[in-house]
Order: C-alpha cells, then structure tokens, then sequence
C-alpha cells in the first residue's frame, strides 16, 4: 500500500471497533487528524523558527521591532478555527445521532446489572449469568461473568447500576455507558465479528474496581440460538462455578442470586 | 468605573443568553435531570447582575468625571493624600482562621468543636473590628499611638506632605 | 553592551522625594511575621511555599501509584491505600497547589506591584485566606490519619459512593471540609483582588494598560466567584446526606445521584480554567519581557481570555457525555468553540516571539515547554469534546494524559514564572546552569510518563484501576509511564534544589535583571513596605519600559 495512503486510513493510532459504529468513530478520528496534525505542525513550526530565528545571539544590539497589533492577521485566525470546529461538529452531529440511537424492535435485549464489583447479565427469559472477578488474581480469567450476544444482530442493553456508579466498557465495541442509579441508560450494539472480548468497569466504585471484569462473548446467530434454547428459563449461570442452577424467577428478582458474593447490593 | 462595569455586566448578558438557549433546549430535547444547570446559570448571571450594577452605580456617580486610575494622563500628583489604613500586621486573621477550622472539625469529629470555634470565630471578629477603629481626621505621620492600633500603617502618596 | 547584563538606570529614581510616607512602627521578624503579617508580599510567598510542599506531597503519591502499576498484578500497596493515592494526589494537586500557587501566590505577590498599589484592598482579610487555604490543606492530610483512611472515591467524589454507607469514617468528611476550607479561601481571595484591581490602581494605570497576568487573574476571579459557591453547595448537602440523613443523592429516598454530577462539574471545569487562565498570564509576560516586545494583540487577548472564561461556564456536562443524560449537540458545540480563543492566545504569543530578541534563559525555556506541551494537550482536548469519540475513551488514560498535558503545560509555565519572578521577590537569581538541567529532565520525564499514556487509553486501560490483566497488552507502556515518573521526580527535585540554594548564595539581581516591562520592576528586589518609592509615569501597558527605552516607546496607549 502507497504510503500515504496507508497513513490516511489508520486512525490516528486509534484501534479499530468491531461494531456497526465503528465507521462513525473512525471518520471523527480522521477528521480530528486531518485538522489537528497540520494545525499542530504549523504552530509548532512557526514556534521553533521564531526561537532560531530571532534569538538574541551574544554581543548582538539589534533593536527588535515594537509592533502590537496586525488586524487582518488576528481576524483571520480567529475565524479559520471558528470554520473548522463548526466542520467538525457538524459531522459529530450526525454520527451522534447514529451512534446513540435506540432501536424499537432489537433482536435481542438484556438487562446488564453493575453492582460492587461484579456483573449480573439477565435475559429475556428471566436467564442470569452472573459473577465477580478474583479478589485475589487479575490476571485470572476463569471465573469472569460472560455476556453472550449474537453478531449481526441489534442487541439492545439496558443498564443498571444496583449501588454506586460504574460504566459499561467493552475496548472493541468504542464505547461506554455509565450504571448511575436513577437514570435508565439503554443503548444498542451490533457486533459484526464474533469472537471473546474484555469487558471492565470504568467508574471508580469501591475497593474492588479493577477487579470487576466481565467478558462479552459474540457468536453467530445460529449458535446463539442453539445457546439460547438451552437456558432455562429463569436459571442462573455462575461464573466459576460449573453447570446451570435452576432458580425461581421470583427469588432471582428479589436479588437471591447475590448469597455467596462478597457485597450484596445495597438497595 | 467604566470599563469595569462593562466587563461584568457583558459576563452577565453572555450568561443569560446561555441560560436562555440551555433552557430552550433541554425543554426541547434535554433530560429533567438537567434543570440543575439551568438553576446554576441562573444563579450565575443573577450574582453578575448584582456585582454589575453595583459597578454601573458607582461609575454613574461620579458623572463622568474619571478617577485618577481612570484617566490617560494622570501623573502620580493626581493620587495623592491618604489612600487607605493597610495595617502591617494583625493576630486577628489567623485567630479567626482557626476559629473556621475548629468549625470544620466540627463538621467531621463532633458539635462540642464548634465551642472552640464559635469563641474563636465571634472574639476575632470584635478585635477585628475594632483594630481599624480610626478617626476619618487622622493625617499620616502623626504620633501612631494615638492612631486605634499601635501598628497601623497609612500608605498614601504625599507628594504634597509638607512635614 | 548587552542591556541585560546592567543594572538600568531609572530616570525617575534617586533625586526626586519619596512618594510614599510611611508610618513606621514594629516591625516583626521570622515565625511571627508569617503568622500576622498582612503584607501581600509574605501572604504570597507564604502561598507560594505551601503550595509546593503540596505539590511535592501529591508527586510522592504519584511515585507510588506508578511504582504500583509498573507490573501487572502489582501488590506494591493494598487496593484501599491506592485509591487513597489518586484521590488525594489529584485533590491536592487542583485545590492545594496548581490554582493557589499561581493565582494566590504569584496573583497576591504581583497584582498590587503590577498596578502601582501599596498594598491588597483588604490585607487582613487577606491573611485570613492563607490561613483558611493552609487549614483546608491540614484536614485534607488528617484523613490518612484516620482508621478508615483518607478519601478514597476520585478526586471528584461521585455519589452515591460518597454517601455514608460506601465512604464511611471521618476521611470522607476531611475532604468534604478540607475543599470547603480552600475554596472558602479562593473566593474571599478572589473578592480582595477584584476590588484591589478596580479601586487602587496607581494614577494612570487605566484598565487597558494593566499587564496581561493582572488581567487574566481578574478573570480567574470572575470564575472563582461564580465556580466555588456551586461547590460549597454541593459539599454541604453530601454532608448532610452523610450526618443528617439527607437524600439529595441517594435513589432511594428520590434523590438524584446523577445531581451531585451536575453541580460539581458546573465547578469542576470553570476550576480547571481557573487554574490554565493564570499560567497563560505567566507564560504572557515572560515571553513579552524576554523577547523585549510588547504583547502581540493586546486588546485580542485579553478578549479572548473572557471568551474562554464566559464559554468556560458552558461547557461542564462534557465530562458526563457517557452519563446519557445530558444534551450532547449543546455540550459539544460550546466546548469545541473554546478552542477558538485559545488558539487565537497561540497565535498572539507566536507574535510576540516574532522578530523579537528571544533571551533563552531557564525563564524562557519553561514558557516554550509551556507552548509545546499544552499545544498537545489542546489537541487531545478537541478529541474529548467530541461525544463520539469520548465515548471510545472516556474514564481511560487517554483522559489522564490529556489533562495531565494541559495542567503540566500550565504548570510549566509557572516554573517559567518562578525563575522569572522569584529574584524580584528574593534579591537573587536562580542558578541557570540547574534550571536548564531541571527543565530538560522536567520536560523528558513528562512526555515519557504521559505520552504512551494516550495510547495505553486507545488500548483500553481504565483510569484508577490499581492493578491490570498482564494479558491485555499494557505492560510495556505501564513500565515506560513508570520510568518516566521517576526521571520527571528527578527534575522538580532539581528545580527545587536550585531554589533552596539560590534564595541566599544566587547571583544579586537588581531592580530589573530581566529588562522588564510592567511595574513590578519599578521597585528594589525585594520590594520595600507598600511598594514603591517612586513611580514612572504611566502612559502605556508598559510603563518601566518607556522609561528605560524612550526610543522604542510603546506606541497604542501613550
């Protein structure tokens, strides 16, 4: 690939997204960059040369000129900026509007429950997959809650925050949406590549904030399917802990779930 | 006063009409969570037009006639006699200053530290007070142990002092 | 003949009387005079000194919370102690340090000299507000002291985390005072240099001839007044949502969590302006002065610094963007459009420098890191404010090494400041050959702590998170962000080091080392009681420079 080229279709260092968004996020970065690097070479530039150019050499007498005010040069560069964030904000505006908007009808909708310091996924069919990280290991994988989701589907999720605040971060997805009690946060993703990704929280929220994790795992529509007619309704899938509980859709709503962890949401 | 009174009250009309338009917008599209920033703006222009008129008040008093700060061509003659007491040292604010952080430790550790501070805070405030008790008829260079404090100090300009 | 080298002589000193009549009395020496004095000149150094050892404080913790992530899995200190770490480091380095120092340490010391008044409006007022400052800044510390710790929540306590039953013991409410205490300060600080800039400039100081910094610290107040009311508001009802069984923030008793966001934020980002605008001010005056021009644009800049101040009022739910509850078309206008006055303050310092006579003293080298590293900073700045794109990396390290470019960069100019400002308030000049090591090892150290940081967030690191997964690809950049905490301690050390040694055995500086512009170098080094013995005529922004250069006269204003 020509170079330039290949320069112009990175992101700026940006990581790519594995989701229908992930068009929109990179065209902002595009365009931030095409805007910012120039901007940021000519001040730059005209910096290190004004500082070579006129510094004051030793022995030198020169008298430097007094000049206070240039009219035409201090319009022009207050209106050119003016131009170029309205530019930018006008495509922000519209890739806004994709980004956040909600769909009526998803294919799919769960409900993703934050509480400290672990992840409670609960699908249509009253099915829970929840858990915690290990306290005692980050780098342990095994026992994180797992949000399964089908790609190439809209899958809408709602989230709730059953104590303090945190945030729903998925790196890949390019995107994060805060848990704060009080406000019903839903939005939606579609995830074009299947495949297993980290999940953590990203809003300080206790003792134990780095330690709640959770991983996202996509598969194709039809293995989602075939995943999903084998979870009863209202059962509970634990992370760590092998097999699928049967559970009473009534004691999963009042929260019974939670005996055996650690912090028991509060309220 | 002028220029003074222009900046505040520009600040103030710039936040009304971002009240204003916020307001508008949140009516039209915005959360009911959001009402909070409305009531700060409002606040805000509100503490502006307060501080602003006060200004306009003051510039609107002297009829145009501009103070010495005010005019291009003053020289230092035109600010000269006293200027203000500026005492040189004081025990008060630090005695008050204690008496606001005992108060605070009340708020942490317990009602019975707002005692300390409440003694502290109200005593500060009467020697306070009554350091920068003086006369109006005071010259400067007088004998200072008649002045209210035996460490006042007037600064002026005294380029017409003659003694 | 280089002018800098001599002592210039002033036409208007020596032979003529004595403007200021001075009663004389008493006057203290040592711990009483840092107690009681009201003289703006020792409130300012008393600011200047405790802000510092603030700062010093804040970077220990600092060290440590990058000692604890420099591996993954880290167990350098327990989960509790590093919150406590970022929580208090980022506390003390906005309420303690990077605010008071400039605005209340260089702000009292210079405003008074720059406008030709012998003293603050109110003095004793003004004592009072260090002693309330240094008080907020004792409690704030107590909290370690304490069985449950000190704060632990991020230095902008998110509710319901802060309410009783999350945060509980007294480390919570040292916060809560101890903010209360500093902004208290700020605001009765701020009242004292507002009235002294409208009611005791010197004859002929009209408004537009007073220094750029006096007008950026004006400014400052403004946003001071109308920011830290919104925050004591705030704090109090947290507290009496944790002593009183209030409910203004907690979900259960119908109150709003997401209330606590908006109000401090409504602070928070006015606070950070309070904080950049005053640097800007430093950085003005020392680039004007060691270029030995006048400011490029005057009247544009000082316009665009209340643009930036107004616009700054605008603007705080951009930090809530991923909350989903504010209006985000609304929020990112305003913020992209504050990026328009500060480009044009770029610009105008560009003019300044050009076809000048560029002095690259330590001074000069810190306003050009200043330059640099806040241009940087501005840039990332203008990622964040768009919704989109902070929804990528909103709360990672791309965020914290965002501000920590913007604050660094200001901070940087006010090391430029110290180095610009401390032989007028000591008699001696800081060591050049020290500040230069300093500010390499400042400079090198910072871009290698912060820079990988922007990629660490692109790669999905969260911020305040004290310790990581070794497999997510974080460990090499954590190490380099690591060494480069220990490089940039080097550096302040160094600078530090130079101002102990510098503030008895430097170089005599004279009335005006830096052929200065402004009125602070009209008077002896240090300044004598209530300033001025004499005063040049004002007829321009620059009066000691017509004075000293009658055949370069400043030509708008005279």
């Amino acid at each position: 690939m020509h170079p330039l080229t290949g320069l112009l279709a990175t992101n700026f260092g940006s990581p790519s997204g594995v989701t229908t968004q992930d068009h929109y996020v990179r065209e902002l970065w595009r365009l931030s960059g095409y805007f910012s690097v120039p901007i940021g070479l000519i001040v730059l530039g005209l910096i290190t040369f004004a500082i070579v150019r006129y510094r004051h050499r030793p022995g030198e007498d020169r008298k430097p000129s007094q000049f206070q005010y240039h009219i035409p040069l201090e319009a022009t560069y207050t209106i050119i900026p003016l131009v170029i964030v309205a530019v930018i904000f006008g495509v922000m505006y519209n890739a806004e509007n994709h980004v956040t908007k909600v769909s009526a009808k998803p294919s799919v909708a769960i409900t993703v429950d934050g509480f400290q310091w672990g992840w409670r996924f609960v699908y249509h069919n009253g099915h829970v997959q929840i858990g915690t990280g290990d306290y005692n290991d980050i780098n342990n994988n095994n026992d994180l809650p797992v949000l399964v989701m089908p790609s190439n589907e809209t899958v809408q999720l709602h989230v709730v925050s059953l104590d303090v605040v945190h945030t729903f971060y998925v790196k890949e997805f390019l995107f994060n949406r805060d848990l704060i009690p009080g406000i019903n946060n839903t939005f939606d993703v579609n995830v074009t590549k299947p495949g297993l990704y980290p999940g953590q929280c990203n809003n300080i929220c206790g003792e134990y904030h780095a330690y709640m994790r959770f991983l996202v795992d996509v598969m194709t529509p039809t293995q989602y399917a075939a995943w999903y007619a084998n979870q009863p309704a209202c059962s509970v899938t634990t992370a760590g802990v092998p097999g699928t509980q049967k559970g009473s859709c009534s004691a999963i709503n009042a929260g019974a779930d939670f005996t055996g962890y650690t912090q028991a949401p509060k309220g | 006063m002028k220029v003074e009174s222009r900046t505040v009250l520009g600040a103030f009309s710039f936040l009304v009409i971002l009240a204003v338009v916020y307001w508008v917008l949140v009516a039209l599209h915005g959360s009911s969570t959001e009402r909070s920033g409305i009531a700060m703006l409002v606040f805000s222009f509100s503490a502006y037009a307060l501080l602003g008129t006060y200004l306009l008040a003051q510039y609107l008093r002297r009829h145009g006639i501009p103070r010495a700060e005010d005019r291009f061509d003053a020289t230092q003659e035109d600010g000269a006699g006293v200027i203000d007491y500026f005492p040189a040292t004081s025990i008060w604010p630090v005695a008050m200053g204690l008496g606001m952080v005992f108060g605070a430790c009340a708020l942490v550790w317990g009602l019975w530290y707002l005692a300390i501070g409440v003694v502290l805070f109200f005593g500060a405030v009467f020697g306070w007070v009554t350091e920068s008790d003086y006369t109006e008829d005071v010259l400067p260079g007088s004998d200072p142990d008649e002045l209210g404090s035996s460490h006042g100090d007037y600064a002026s300009t005294g380029a017409h002092q003659d003694h | 003949m280089t002018i800098l080298e001599e002592r210039p002589q002033l036409p208007f000193e020596a032979h003529e009387p004595s403007l200021m009549e001075i009663v004389p009395g008493p006057r203290p020496r040592g711990i009483v005079k840092f107690v009681t004095s009201t003289d703006h000149k020792q409130i300012g150094l008393n600011y200047l000194f405790t802000a510092l050892t603030g700062f010093l404080l804040a970077g220990l913790m600092a060290l440590v919370m990058r000692t604890q992530l420099i591996v993954p899995n880290n167990h350098f200190v327990t989960e509790n102690v590093y919150n406590e770490m970022f929580t208090i480091h980022g506390t003390i380095m906005l309420f303690v340090f990077a605010g008071p120092f400039a605005f209340a340490g260089f702000g009292n010391y210079m405003i008074p000299l720059m406008i030709g008044a012998p003293d603050m409006a109110f003095p004793r007022f003004n004592n009072l507000s260090y002693w309330l400052y240094l008080g907020g800044f004792s409690l704030l510390l107590a909290g370690f002291l304490t069985n449950n710790g000190a704060a632990q929540f991020g230095w902008f306590g998110y509710a319901p985390l802060t309410e009783a039953i999350h945060s509980p013991g007294p480390g919570a409410d040292l916060w809560i005072v101890g903010i209360g205490l500093t902004g208290l300060s700020g605001i009765f600080t701020a009242v004292n240099i507002i009235t002294t800039v409208f009611t005791l400039r010197a004859p002929g100081m009209v408004m537009f001839r007073m220094p750029i910094f006096v007008w950026n610290i004006l400014v400052t107040m403004f946003l001071i007044l109308l920011a830290f009311p919104v925050l004591t508001a705030a704090m109090a009802l947290l507290w009496i949502d944790r002593h009183l069984g209030g409910g203004f923030y907690d979900a259960s008793k119908g109150g709003q969590p997401i209330l606590w966001q908006n109000l401090f934020w409504f602070f928070g980002h006015p606070e950070v302006y309070i904080i950049a605008v005053p640097y800007f001010g430093v950085a003005t005056e020392i680039i004007s002065t060691m270029s030995r021009k006048p400011v490029f644009g005057y009247k544009g800049m000082i316009a665009a610094t209340l643009s930036i101040g107004a616009l700054s009022m605008g603007v705080w739910a951009h930090h809530m963007y991923t909350t989903g509850a504010v209006l985000l078309p609304f929020f990112a206008a305003m913020s992209l459009l504050i990026a328009v006055p500060t480009g044009i303050k770029f610009f105008n310092w560009i003019g300044t420098m050009w076809r000048g006579t560029i002095v690259l003293n330590t001074a000069m080298l810190f306003c050009l890191g200043f330059l640099a590293i806040f241009l940087f900073g501005g840039i990332t700045g203008v990622i964040l404010a768009q919704p989109v794109l902070d929804f990528q990396v909103h709360n990672t390290y791309f965020v914290v090494a965002h501000f920590h470019y913007v604050l660094i960069g200001a901070v940087m100019a006010g090391f430029g400041g110290l180095y610009y400002w401390l032989p007028k308030m000591t008699g001696r000049k800081l060591s050049e050959k020290w500040g230069k090591l300093g500010f390499a090892l400042l400079f090198i150290g910072f871009n290698l702590t912060f820079f990988p940081q922007h990629d660490l967030g692109l790669r999905g690191m969260p911020r305040r998170i004290e310790t990581y997964n070794a497999g997510m690809g974080w460990n090499f950049l954590n190490e380099l962000s690591s060494i480069g905490a220990y490089i940039t301690a080097l550096g302040v050390l160094v600078n530090v080091w130079n101002i102990f040694t510098s503030w008895r055995n430097g170089e005599i500086a004279g009335d005006n080392p830096w052929d200065g512009q402004t009125l602070e170098w009209a008077c002896s080094s240090p300044p004598p009681d209530h300033n001025f013995e004499a005063l040049p005529p004002i007829r321009s922004e620059r009066p000691v420079w017509d004075a000293n250069h009658p055949d370069m006269l400043t030509k708008v204003g005279h």
